[in-house]
């Protein structure tokens, strides 16, 4: 039988806020006017960050080669890390029409010869989903030959999007790997972390506090994570999901094969990174745990006050209009907050009903969820007195126009705003947003021009 | 020049620097004013290539998508994509041009992509460009091609005065630029086609562009007809040229394989010298030359005593390794994308088409690199020095302003190869 998932079970998942609102167009991009990545990018997004397996992507040149290299996934697996690696079968017209399998079945053989890889992950693209290789077949084969896992990966990218993506990457977890190994020992407060991925290290910003609190990341999809150890995440007691809604299906299915429960929290700013914490005790349900969390965090909260305190001066009455999407429409807001900034206004316009629900619980009242920032934001700011106008690059502009200092809010990609000390790291570029001159001086007019 | 391979055995590419047609393609229409790239596939192959543009320049991308299903993959033949495509573009913005071009998806299912333009009454141009054929490269030439066979109006006048230049994919917009000013120089009207040097040249303007923010116009493009003398750069664009002179007879070519270095740039100054009938240059020129002299001479003992490793597309690398090679510098490897005619050209011992894991084998043959973002991890794992050059440069900022060309490129680019392998001696010794 083909392990080719069913998109429309995927995309109708009961678990979801949502879902009974969402109609069939929901996923139907339209032409001319989409943006976003496909299904291949966001399967990639999942998967990649197993550094000890290869991600083999069985397709034409554009899949990997604008993609590999991209994420600052981090790892401290001590072999080569392949997550920072591009392997690709770079197919040609010839393999277009007489088939890429021979070349696939070569390729996972060069790199289990050259690598030794624990599994291979073989990503579909649309092109060799499109002239039908049969990659369950290969796969199953090679596994068969070499003696690890190999996952066929079915997202290609024209079957949806990033968010559809992760979901199919996640399914080829649940149907390959998961519950095909146990782990050496267990404890009662083994967690896995689902859909953290480790960006610029997010996840060592509090992995130390959960093991100083006795819980063990038993394993993750996929930041530093392990094969084998996903492999046995079938024996984990809590299913924690940072901050991506996209591997709901995953925990479901989770808890209702092996029976373990989930929790969906984030670990941005300090009062998420407090709750998230008391959340994971709490599902784990051992009453000396909790207390322990607790003290854990009047301890942590203290320190990161302390460390805070230069800044406080500094940001105190300070104002700021944040345009981003998802969670960061209010995750980033609550960050700010925690640092004595005022959010007046938050875009919502790329959320989910959801993340808008939460947007308005953190601005409060008074705070503006915008539905069109890119009218909206220039206005706000002058409407509001804001003194920082946090968005992607192309809204540098507006800053400029408006006077006041910009920050790069897809700067996280390069830098950990996680956890209690990645706040200071926001702290720290924020001061230097607002004391740079650079905002004003590009403003200025020519002589030529007065 | 030395053994040359011209095609990989393995079956796979580890860590490939190699891109992709249709990301040639965008980067093309993106020399084209107030132009909307169309890309004809997934969402993600868009996606995908705005995102490394973005990063390589730093500066918006304008680029769409047809956005094609699995669903629609099935039913439609580009029709409703396209035209759907065109309509919603217009409901935004007015481009002057729409730049269509095809991933490997539309190709595999046979789209008629020349079929389905002629129902869209927009100003067009639509080029093949499947990504499991050719490279950036031939991606960027097909496109040239394709803008100036579609766009481009037959002309029996000439006018001397008048210049095209044609520039491959892998000059930065200063370099264009500077290309442009050495022959205006010489009192010549010149048009690039494609022009990056006035839209993706980092500059800030009055607003946000949602379109290309500069680039030759379209009104110049079919204009170009009457032009004296072409001028291609880069063996991918002498197709280009060649289609360009389909519509003058009148027209007269002159083809560079690249700009690199004291001889070739000399080569273009005597051209134009002869064009003009000038008997010297203007005085920059003169002192740039002499200053590259210079330059050469100084450079010439930490070059001289440098292994290198090129990886690049195969026009720059042509450039690249002239320019080393004057000074010196020994070019022990050089790695393109793809096969090329330059290769039997390039100033290397050794020339193959392949990946940087190939490049890792040859490890111990070379010293310093000079190559795109992707060969940070092999410098690092390897303790080799590194100079970056090429698509794309995501560690660093300042990239449509890094010139190598003509005589004043040429100098700073051999200080900077100088400087980089002193710096790594200096850092090996150390231990």
């Amino acid at each position: 039988m083909s392990q080719k998932p069913k998109i429309k079970e995927l995309l109708d998942e009961s678990a979801c806020a949502h879902n009974k609102t969402r109609t069939q167009a929901c996923n139907a991009p339209t032409p001319g006017a989409t943006t976003g990545g496909c299904a291949f990018e966001g399967a990639q997004i999942s998967l990649f960050p197993y550094a000890d397996a290869a991600h083999l992507v069985h397709g034409p040149m554009t899949c990997l080669a604008s993609s590999w290299e991209t994420r600052a996934t981090q790892t401290d697996w001590p072999g080569r890390d392949l997550t920072q690696m591009g392997f690709t079968t770079d197919i040609s017209l010839s393999d277009v029409v007489f088939s890429g399998e021979e070349k696939l079945t070569k390729a996972i053989d060069y790199i289990m010869t050259h690598y030794s890889p624990e599994a291979v992950f073989v990503y579909a693209t649309c092109v060799t989903a499109m002239i039908g290789d049969d990659l369950d077949l290969i796969c199953k084969q090679a596994a068969d030959k070499h003696g690890v896992p190999m996952v066929p990966v079915h997202a290609p990218g024209f079957v949806g999007s990033k968010n559809l993506g992760s979901r199919l990457g996640g399914e080829a977890v649940l149907l390959n790997l998961i519950g095909t190994l146990e782990p050496e020992t267990t404890t009662p407060f083994d967690i896995n972390l689902i859909g953290e991925y480790n960006v610029t290290g997010d996840m060592w910003q509090y992995a130390h506090l959960l093991d100083e609190l006795g819980i063990r990341i038993l394993s993750t999809l996929s930041g530093n994570g392990r094969i084998a150890d996903i492999r046995c995440a079938h024996r984990a007691r809590l299913n924690v999901i940072v901050c991506a809604k996209s591997l709901i299906s995953l925990t479901r299915k989770m808890q209702e094969r092996y029976g373990i429960p989930q929790v969906s929290l984030s670990f941005y700013g300090k009062r998420d990174t407090s709750a998230g914490l008391l959340a994971i005790a709490e599902a784990l349900g051992n009453l000396d745990l909790i207390a322990r969390t607790k003290a854990l965090i009047l301890r942590e909260e203290a320190k990161l006050e302390e460390k805070l305190k230069p800044y406080r001066a500094l940001f105190a009455g300070k104002k700021a209009v944040l345009n981003t999407g998802g969670n960061k429409t209010w995750s980033i807001a609550a960050a700010l907050q925690d640092l004595g900034i005022e959010v007046v206004a938050t875009a919502v316009k790329k959320a989910t009903e959801d993340d808008r629900e939460k947007a308005r619980q953190t601005l409060g009242r008074d705070g503006v969820l915008m539905m069109n920032p890119g009218v909206e934001q220039a206005k706000l700011i002058e409407e509001k007195g804001a003194h920082l106008l946090l968005a992607g690059g192309r809204s540098l502009y507006t800053a400029i126009k408006k006077g006041i200092a910009f920050a790069d809010v897809n700067q996280e990609k390069k830098k950990s705003y996680g956890g209690y000390e990645g706040l200071l790291n926001l702290a720290e570029d924020l001061k230097h947003a607002l004391q740079n001159p650079v905002f004003t001086l590009a403003a200025r007019r020519a002589p030529w021009e007065k | 020049m030395g053994e040359v391979s011209h095609k990989s055995v393995k079956p796979l590419q580890v860590n490939p620097f190699k891109l992709s047609q249709p990301m040639g393609a965008t980067l093309a229409f993106l020399g084209v004013d107030g132009c909307m790239p169309l890309m004809h596939g997934g969402q993600g192959c868009t996606s995908f290539t705005k995102v490394f543009y973005t990063r390589h320049f730093c500066e918006p991308i304008a680029i769409q998508t047809t956005a094609v299903t699995d669903a629609i993959a099935v039913l439609d033949g580009g029709d409703y994509s396209i035209v759907e495509s065109v309509k919603n573009i217009c409901k935004k913005v007015s481009p002057s041009l729409i730049g269509l071009h095809t991933t490997g998806l539309p190709e595999t299912k046979g789209d008629d992509i020349g079929g389905v333009s002629s129902q869209v009454d927009y100003p067009l141009v639509y080029v093949n460009t499947p990504d499991y054929e050719g490279g950036l490269e031939s991606g960027w030439a097909l496109t040239c091609k394709a803008i100036i066979e579609q766009l481009v109006e037959p002309s029996e006048a000439v006018n001397d005065n008048k210049l095209v230049l044609l520039p491959h994919v892998s000059l930065q917009p200063i370099e264009v630029e500077k290309i442009k000013q050495f022959i205006e120089g010489f009192g010549f009207n010149v048009l690039a086609l494609p022009d990056l040097s006035t839209s993706l040249d980092g500059h800030l303007g009055d607003k946000q562009a949602s379109l290309s923010s500069g680039g030759i116009s379209v009104e110049e493009i079919k204009m170009l007809g009457d032009a004296g003398l072409v001028i291609s750069v880069g063996d991918s664009m002498q197709t280009s040229a060649a289609a360009l002179l389909k519509n003058n007879p009148a027209m007269r070519h002159r083809h560079f394989a690249h700009l690199h270095g004291l001889e070739a740039t000399d080569a273009l100054a005597e051209l134009l010298l002869a064009e003009t009938g000038f008997s010297a240059p203007p005085i920059p020129v003169a002192r740039w030359r002499q200053r590259l002299q210079d330059a050469m001479l100084d450079s010439h003992f930490s070059l001289g005593q440098t292994r290198f490793l090129v990886v690049a597309e195969p026009d720059q690398i042509a450039g690249i390794c002239q320019s080393l090679y004057d000074a010196g510098g020994q070019v022990t490897v050089a790695i393109p994308t793809v096969d090329s005619p330059q290769l039997e050209k390039i100033r290397a011992e050794k020339v193959l088409v392949g990946d940087l894991e190939d490049a890792e084998h040859l490890a111990d043959d070379y010293d310093l690199i000079v190559g795109n973002f992707h060969c940070e991890a092999l410098a690092h794992r390897l303790d080799k020095g590194l100079v970056l050059r090429g698509f794309p440069n995501w560690e660093q900022v300042g990239n449509p302003l890094k010139n190598d060309v003509l005589y004043e490129g040429g100098a700073y680019f051999l200080f900077e190869c100088a400087n980089a392998a002193t710096a790594l001696r200096a850092h090996l010794a150390a231990g």
